[in-house]
C-alpha cells in the first residue's frame, strides 16, 4: 500500500508508481477460472459455416417483400423484434434520467454548464480542519475562473446578461477568445475557449458532411441499425463544435429545456409508432404506414418512423449525459477555502447570487 | 480463423474482469467494465461471420449475385448484428450512469480509492 494520504501533495507522484491494487491472489484465480471455461466454450463454438438461424432467415426473406428494405439487419431492429428494440430504447431513457438525476446540482437548473456550489453545510460539519493542498487550491482556481466566464455567458439573454457581462469583463479579460495569437509550445494551460484555426476550419468542413450524411443515411433507410449510429453521429457533430468553438457556442443550443424536450418528444413518436400498429391492425408494432417501393424515405412503413423517432432518441439522450457529465460541478463536497488569500474575488463572485445561495441552504436542512 | 476472434474476446473479457476484481480506483473499474462490455461486440460480431459471406444487404450484391441467392444463402447474421447495435447502446447508457456515480463518490469522500469509500461518512 502507498502512503495515500488526502492531504500530503508528496503522494501524487508516487501513486502514479504503485497503484493499489487488491485482492491480486484472488482475483487472478478467479480470472483464470473465467478464462479456462470461457475458452472452452469460445472453441466450442461454430465457426463460420454453420447454416443461418431461422430467425436471420426469415428476415432475410420478409425484408424485401413484406418491408420493402434492403436492409435485413433495419428489418430486424425494427420490424420482427422491434420490441426488444422498444425495450431498450427505454432502458437507454432511463439511463439518461439516472444521469440527469445523480449529476443534478441543489440549485435552479437553467444550463448544462455553470452550475453553482452547494454542501457547505455538510463540509464544515464532516471535516472543518481539511486544509486544502496545492492541487486542491490550483484546481478550484480553474474552476472559479471557468464558473466566472460562465455566469457572464450562459444566463439567459433576455436577463441581465449585459450588465453583469461587464461586471466580469475585468475577469474575463485574460482569457482570449482564440489561441490564434499565442505562441506555439507555449507552458501552462491552455486558456482560450476555441482551438486554433486549423482545428476550427477542419470542424467548419465536417461537421455539415458529417451531419447531412448521418440524417440522410437514416432517413432513407441506408444505415444498418437506422437511428442508433445516426443518433451518434448527431453527439458527434455537437462534441466536434463543443471541443472546436468552446462552450459558448454550443451552450445557446445545448440547454436543458430545449433537449429534454426533444428527447421526451422522440419517446412520445416512437411510443405512438408502436401503439398505432395495436390500435390500427390488431397487434403492437405492426406496420401501420403504406409501403412505397424500396429505397426511398418511406420504403419501411413504421421502420423508417421508429428509425427517425430513434435517431432523435439516441442523439439527445447521448448529449445529455454527455453533457450533464461534463458539466458536474462539486455538489457536496466543500467548494471554497475560506482561509485561503486569493479568493477575494471568489466571495465577490458568490454574492452575486444570492438567491441560489439561500436555496442551497434550504435544499440542506432537510437532509 | 474466426477462431482467433472469440479467443480475443475471451481475452477482452479476462482482462476487464481481472482489472474490476482487483484495481481500486473507480475509474479504472468502469474501464474495465466497458473492457467486458467491448469484448461481447466482438463476440457477437464474429459469431455472425460466415465464410465467403457477403454483408446482409440487398443492393447490389458483390461478384454477379443477385439479392435472390443472399435471401437463400450466405450473408452474415443480421440478428447478431442487430444484438451487436443493442449491446452497444446499453452499453454506453451503462457506462454514463457508472461515470455520474463514480463523479459524485470522487466528490463526496475526495478520493476514488474504493477501499476507501466503505466508511461511512455524511
Amino acid at each position: 500500500m502507498t502512503a495515500t494520504d488526502e492531504r500530503g501533495q508528496r503522494v501524487q507522484g508516487e501513486a502514479i508508481e504503485t497503484e493499489p491494487k487488491h485482492r491480486v491472489v484472488v482475483g487472478l484465480l478467479l480470472t483464470a477460472g473465467v478464462a479456462v471455461a470461457l475458452g472452452a466454450a469460445l472453441l466450442g463454438l461454430p465457426r463460420g459455416r454453420q447454416q443461418l438461424s431461422e430467425v436471420a432467415r426469415y428476415a432475410m426473406q420478409s425484408s424485401l417483400p413484406s418491408w420493402h428494405l434492403t436492409e435485413p439487419v433495419n428489418e430486424v431492429v425494427y420490424g420482427s423484434r422491434g420490441f426488444d428494440t422498444f425495450g431498450e430504447t427505454f432502458l437507454l431513457l432511463a439511463a439518461v434520467v439516472s444521469v440527469v438525476l445523480l449529476s443534478r446540482p441543489r440549485e435552479p437548473r437553467s444550463g448544462y454548464f455553470g452550475e453553482d456550489i452547494a454542501g457547505r453545510r455538510e463540509q464544515a460539519e464532516i471535516d472543518p480542519a481539511e486544509a486544502p493542498d496545492s492541487g486542491e487550491r490550483e484546481a478550484r482556481r480553474a474552476e472559479s475562473a471557468e464558473s466566472d466566464e460562465e455566469s457572464e455567458s450562459s444566463d439567459d439573454p433576455d436577463s441581465d446578461a449585459d450588465t453583469s457581462a461587464a461586471q466580469k469583463k475585468v475577469a474575463v479579460e485574460h482569457r482570449p477568445k482564440t489561441p490564434d495569437n499565442e505562441l506555439v509550445g507555449g507552458r501552462g494551460p491552455e486558456q482560450a475557449e476555441a482551438m486554433s484555426i486549423i482545428i476550427r476550419g477542419a470542424v467548419r468542413t465536417a461537421t455539415p458532411i458529417l451531419a447531412v450524411t448521418g440524417c440522410y443515411l437514416v432517413a432513407w433507410g441506408y444505415s444498418p441499425g437506422g437511428g442508433f449510429p445516426g443518433g451518434a453521429v448527431i453527439l458527434g457533430v455537437v462534441l466536434l463544435v463543443y471541443a472546436g468553438f468552446g462552450r459558448k457556442r454550443v451552450a445557446r443550443v445545448v440547454q436543458p429545456k430545449l433537449i429534454e424536450t426533444i428527447e421526451m418528444a422522440g419517446a412520445a413518436l416512437i411510443i405512438l409508432t408502436e401503439a398505432f400498429g395495436l390500435f390500427l391492425k390488431g397487434s403492437f408494432s405492426a406496420n401501420w404506414l403504406p409501403l412505397t417501393p424500396p429505397q426511398t424515405i418511406r420504403s419501411g412503413g413504421i421502420v423508417q418512423l421508429f428509425s427517425g423517432g430513434e435517431l432523435v432518441e439516441v442523439g439527445t439522450g447521448l448529449i445529455i449525459a454527455v453533457f450533464a457529465l461534463l458539466a458536474m460541478s462539486h455538489d457536496w463536497a466543500r467548494d471554497k477555502s475560506e482561509d485561503e488569500p486569493d479568493n477575494a474575488e471568489e466571495s465577490d463572485a458568490n454574492e452575486n447570487e444570492p438567491a441560489a445561495q439561500t436555496a442551497n441552504a434550504a435544499g440542506g436542512e432537510d437532509q | 480463423m474466426i477462431v482467433a476472434n472469440y479467443l480475443v474476446a475471451g481475452f477482452v473479457f479476462c482482462a476487464g474482469l481481472y482489472t474490476v476484481l482487483t484495481r481500486r480506483n473507480l475509474i479504472k473499474i468502469v474501464m474495465g467494465l466497458s473492457l467486458m462490455e467491448g469484448s461481447t461486440y466482438l463476440l457477437f460480431i464474429s459469431m455472425a461471420y460466415r465464410e465467403g459471406s457477403t454483408a446482409p444487404v440487398l443492393v447490389s450484391p458483390p461478384g454477379g449475385r443477385n439479392a435472390h441467392d443472399l435471401v437463400r444463402g450466405n450473408v452474415a447474421d443480421p440478428v447478431l448484428q442487430n444484438f451487436c447495435l443493442t449491446a452497444i447502446v446499453i452499453g454506453v447508457a451503462v457506462t454514463a450512469v457508472f461515470l455520474t456515480i463514480v463523479v459524485r463518490i470522487a466528490q463526496h469522500y475526495r478520493t476514488l480509492d474504493a477501499d476507501k469509500i466503505r466508511e461511512l461518512r455524511g
